[in-house]
C-alpha cells in the first residue's frame, strides 16, 4: 500500500501534475507514510529521475521547472511535519550567481535540487560581489558557497571570491562548488575550487559528496 | 569570380562558387576590450549612437580583417522599444533588462511607430552608414532578435519556460506571435537602411528546450517569418543544436549560425546541402582562453568540414584577446 503511495508521489513530480502532487502527500501522510519516506523517496528520489533525465537530454529545462514546482508544491505540506519530528537539515549552502551576471535559471534549478535533497540554502541572488559572497561566508558560515556563471566574461570572477576567501583565513571552513554552462572540470579545478558540476543533477550529487567530506 | 570580401561572402551564404579562400564573418558581437581601446569607442556609447555604432563595426574589417561588418551588439534594442527598462551596460558589462513588463503573459501591444524608437533607429542609421562606406565591398550583416528571445524578455526567460513546460500553448503562442512583427519589420526595415543579409537570432537553445518544442512552438513561427521576408537570413540559435538542424533547414532559413559543440563534419553531412553554415569557432575555451594556434586548427577543421562561413560561434567574451581574433582571419586566409 505504503509503496504505491510513494510511487504515486514520485512519479507525479517526474511527470510535472503540478495540479496532483498536494493530494496525492495528503494521502500518504492521512495513510501514516513516515515523512522521512515520503520525501526521500518520493519526493527527492523523483528529482534524481528528473536530474538524470535531463542529463540525457530526454527532457530540458520547460520540464524541470515543472517538476520542481511540483516537487516544491509537495514539500510545502510535509516540511511543517518535519520541523514537528525535529529533523536537522543535512547541512548549508549558499549559491549565487557572480557579479556581472544576471543568469539564474541554472542556478534556480539547483537551488530546487539542493531543497529538495533536504539541504538548508540560502540564496545569495544574481550579480553577487565578491565581498558580499565573503561576507554572507563569514556570518552564516554555510558549509558550502555555490557560484554560478552563464557568460565567459564574468567566470573570473569566481577566483576572486576564493582568492578573498583565502586571504581572509575562510578556505579551509567553507567549500566552494561551480557551475555554468561556459564552464568545465579544468577551469574549476583551476581557479581552485572544490567541484564543479555540470547540471542541476551533478551539482546534488557534488554537495552530498562535499557535505560527507565536512 | 571576385574574392572581395562582399562577394566571398553573398557566394558562400548560397552554397555557390569558391573564391581563392573562404570568408571571416562575424554575425554576432566581435567587440572585445582591445578593439574597443584600438578604436576608442566603448560600451555603452556603441550600443546609443550611430556613428559609434557603425565605427565599432567598421573596426572588426578594418583591424581585424572579418570579411563583414555587423554593428548590433546587444540582445535588447526590440526589448527596449517594447517597454523594457534596459541597463546598456558598461565597457565590462552586457546591456540585460531590468524588468519584465508581460511577466503576467498579458497582451504584448507593438507601438505603429517601433522602428522610430531609439534603440531600433540607432541600428538603422548604423546599417546605413556602413552601407555609405562599405557597400559592395563588404557585406554588411544586420541582426533582430526572433519572437522567442522577444519572448524572453517580456515574460522572463525562467518564466516562460515554465509556461512551455506547463503545456500552456495557447498563452506561449499568443504571446510569440504578438512579437512576431517586429522581427519581420525590424529585418524589413534593416534591409533597407543597407544590411545584405539579416542574422535572426533565437534562443531556442538546446540544453535548454528540446527539439519537439522548436517544432511545435516556433518552426511555424519560422516558416511564417522566412516566407515574409525576402532578403537572405541566417538563424542563430545557441547551444548543442544537432537534434533539430534539420528542423532549422525546414523553417527556410538560408543559413545557420553554430556553436562548437556540433562537431562541423557532422552538421555539413546532415544539412550542407540545405543550408549553409557558419561557425563554429569556441569562444570560452579557445578564442577567451586559447592560444592562436589552437584557434588555428579549429578554422583549419571548420574549413575542411566545409563550414562556409569562418565565425567565432556566438558574441565572444569581452576580454577576449584581439591576436586570437586575427588568428582566425589569418587561418581563413590560408585559403581552402
Amino acid at each position: 500500500m505504503g509503496s504505491t503511495q510513494i510511487e504515486q508521489v514520485r512519479q507525479a513530480v517526474v511527470d510535472g501534475k503540478h495540479n496532483d502532487i498536494e493530494g496525492l502527500v495528503r494521502a500518504a501522510i492521512d495513510d501514516r507514510i513516515e515523512v522521512e519516506q515520503i520525501i526521500n523517496e518520493g519526493l527527492i528520489g523523483a528529482m534524481d529521475v528528473v536530474g538524470s533525465r535531463f542529463a540525457n537530454s530526454e527532457i530540458f529545462v520547460p520540464e524541470m521547472l515543472v517538476s520542481a514546482l511540483t516537487m516544491k508544491k509537495g514539500l510545502a505540506i510535509v516540511k511543517p511535519l518535519l520541523t514537528e519530528t525535529n529533523t536537522e537539515p543535512k547541512g548549508t549552502i549558499l549559491i549565487g550567481t557572480v557579479k556581472g551576471d544576471l543568469h539564474d535559471i541554472g542556478k534556480n534549478l539547483v537551488i530546487m535540487m539542493l531543497e529538495g535533497a533536504g539541504l538548508n540554502v540560502v540564496d545569495l541572488g544574481v550579480n553577487l560581489s565578491v565581498e558580499k559572497a565573503v561576507t554572507k561566508v563569514e556570518e552564516l558560515k554555510p558549509d558550502i558557497l555555490g557560484l554560478s556563471a552563464l557568460l565567459t566574461t564574468t567566470m573570473p570572477e569566481m577566483q576572486k571570491v576564493i582568492k578573498l576567501l583565502e586571504d581572509k583565513g575562510l578556505r579551509k571552513s567553507v567549500k566552494v562548488m561551480v557551475g555554468g554552462a561556459p564552464l568545465d572540470r579544468t577551469f574549476a579545478e583551476k581557479i581552485g575550487a572544490d567541484g564543479y558540476g555540470k547540471d542541476a543533477a551533478e551539482a546534488v550529487q557534488l554537495a552530498r559528496t562535499l557535505m560527507s567530506q565536512n | 569570380m571576385k574574392s572581395t570580401p562582399y562577394s566571398l561572402v553573398l557566394s558562400a551564404l548560397y552554397n555557390g562558387k569558391k573564391g581563392t579562400r573562404p570568408p571571416a564573418g562575424n554575425v554576432t558581437s566581435i567587440v572585445c576590450h582591445d578593439l574597443m581601446d584600438a578604436t576608442g569607442i566603448s560600451f555603452p556609447q556603441a550600443h546609443l549612437d550611430p556613428q559609434a555604432m557603425a565605427d565599432l563595426a567598421l573596426a572588426g574589417h578594418e583591424i581585424i580583417g572579418f570579411d563583414t561588418v555587423m554593428p548590433e551588439y546587444s540582445v535588447h534594442q526590440e526589448a527596449a522599444a517594447l517597454g523594457c527598462d534596459v541597463d546598456w551596460g558598461n565597457r565590462d558589462q552586457m546591456p540585460d533588462s531590468r524588468n519584465f513588463p508581460h511577466e503576467d503573459f498579458s497582451d504584448v501591444t507593438v507601438p505603429d511607430n517601433i522602428l522610430e524608437k531609439p534603440s531600433m533607429r540607432v541600428v538603422l542609421d548604423a546599417l546605413s552608414i556602413l552601407r555609405r562606406h562599405v557597400g559592395g565591398k563588404v557585406a554588411i550583416v544586420g541582426k533582430v532578435m526572433g519572437p522567442w528571445t522577444i519572448s524572453y524578455h517580456m515574460a522572463g526567460t525562467q518564466n516562460f519556460l515554465l509556461h512551455v513546460g506547463l503545456g500552456e500553448k495557447d498563452k506561449v503562442t499568443r504571446m510569440l506571435r504578438q512579437v512576431m512583427p517586429v522581427t519581420i519589420a525590424f529585418a524589413r526595415a534593416q534591409f533597407q537602411a543597407g544590411a545584405d543579409v539579416v542574422v535572426i537570432a533565437d534562443h531556442a537553445t538546446g540544453n535548454l528546450v528540446g527539439s519537439y518544442h522548436y517544432k511545435d512552438l516556433l518552426l511555424p513561427i519560422h516558416q511564417e517569418i522566412t516566407s515574409t521576408i525576402e532578403g537572405p537570413l541566417i538563424l542563430h540559435v545557441c547551444g548543442n543544436c544537432l537534434d533539430r538542424l534539420e528542423l532549422f533547414a525546414d523553417a527556410g532559413f538560408d543559413a545557420y549560425h553554430f556553436e562548437w559543440q556540433v562537431d562541423a563534419k557532422v552538421a555539413v553531412e546532415k544539412v550542407g546541402q540545405r543550408l549553409a553554415l557558419i561557425g563554429n569557432v569556441n569562444n570560452s575555451q579557445v578564442l577567451y582562453q586559447g592560444s592562436p594556434e589552437a584557434v588555428r586548427k579549429q578554422v583549419r577543421y571548420a574549413i575542411e568540414a566545409g563550414v562556409n562561413i569562418i565565425a567565432p560561434e556566438c558574441a565572444i567574451p569581452l576580454a577576449t584577446p584581439i591576436e586570437n581574433l586575427k588568428a582566425l582571419v589569418e587561418a581563413v586566409h590560408e585559403g581552402y
